[in-house]
């Protein structure tokens, strides 16, 4: 496949579907650490959602 | 066990703790095989060469790219119909994923095109119509962005959704409605598969794990915009001097 004339179209096609697959991967993953230390910084300050402070 | 199990965030979250990293290991093993076989055991096709390989990241990227929509078009009569807690959060969490399957299917479509049709684009109803589709997804993506109401954004985001829904059977029956440069269908069609076995079963692997990888990402991504939410309340509190404990 490597001497293939269009081998560069396969690999350009494999490259760019998984940089666009990796790019969303990355963006759900930092998007999660981001919220979750938001919110840890936020309750490390005392604060309580309603449901929260219900539970005792 | 109804749609309404889930319903409880908590409890959802909970739920996602606990399959995600199954889920996204098993949609991997399922595509990476699928592509070994699709590389290492499927021939050659007899007219395009080694360049139908494409094919076995296009198509399952072409069939995600209708199904996420067609998830988000449930969950937005979710959001509409039953109001359901977790409706609106899926169709959002939905959006950038079957974005990028729509982009992936795209931008191979395109490089599948030069070598085999001799052109990277050609303005015909398949790719016209999946170019819209890609519109569609980043003008929801916009709507969700516009508004700062969550529940608002949700129901304008579904109203959009569900009358872009249209496009789905126009993409599907492209092929047959209109004379178009893209091939007609050739695995779902009546009368059965076209594609050779050797050729059809590691798409279908792939298609498969990628499926499963697709809902894997949704789990995750619907954490995140709950989080998201849950965030959003707790500043609100704060910025209101509402909610701390005494």
């Amino acid at each position: 496949m490597l001497t293939d004339p269009h081998f560069g179209f396969i690999f350009a096609a494999y490259f760019i579907a998984a940089l666009i697959f990796l790019g969303v991967s990355l963006w759900i993953w930092v998007d999660h650490r981001h919220v979750t230390r938001a919110l840890d910084e936020l309750e490390q300050t005392g604060l309580r959602r309603r449901s929260e402070r219900e539970k005792g | 066990m109804s749609i309404f199990t889930y319903a409880n965030p908590q409890r959802f979250l909970r739920f996602v703790h606990y399959v995600l990293l199954p889920v996204l290991l098993i949609g991997g093993v399922l595509s990476a095989v699928g592509l070994y076989a699709a590389f290492a055991l499927a021939p050659a096709d007899y007219q395009q060469g080694e360049t139908v390989r494409i094919m076995y990241i296009h198509v399952p990227a072409a069939w995600l790219s209708m199904a996420c929509y067609g998830l988000m078009a449930l969950s937005s009569i979710g959001t509409l119909v039953w109001r359901h807690p977790l409706a609106d959060v899926s169709a959002r969490a939905m959006a950038p994923i079957g974005a990028a399957f729509t982009i992936i299917c795209l931008v191979t479509g395109s490089l599948w095109g030069r070598p085999m049709w001799g052109t990277w684009w050609v303005w015909d109803a398949r790719l016209t119509s999946v170019l819209v589709l890609f519109l569609i997804y980043c003008g929801i993506l916009a709507l969700w962005n516009a508004f700062e109401d969550p529940a608002r954004a949700g129901r304008a985001a579904a109203v959009m959704t569900l009358v872009g829904a249209i496009n789905l059977p126009i993409i599907k029956f492209s092929v047959d409605w209109w004379n178009t440069l893209h091939q007609p269908a050739s695995v779902f069609r009546m009368g059965g598969p076209t594609i050779d076995k050797s050729m059809l079963w590691p798409l279908l692997l792939v298609a498969i794990g990628m499926t499963i990888v697709m809902i894997g990402l949704h789990l995750a991504a619907m954490r995140n915009e709950i989080l998201a939410r849950r965030l959003r309340t707790m500043r609100v509190m704060a910025a209101s001097g509402e909610g701390h404990a005494h």
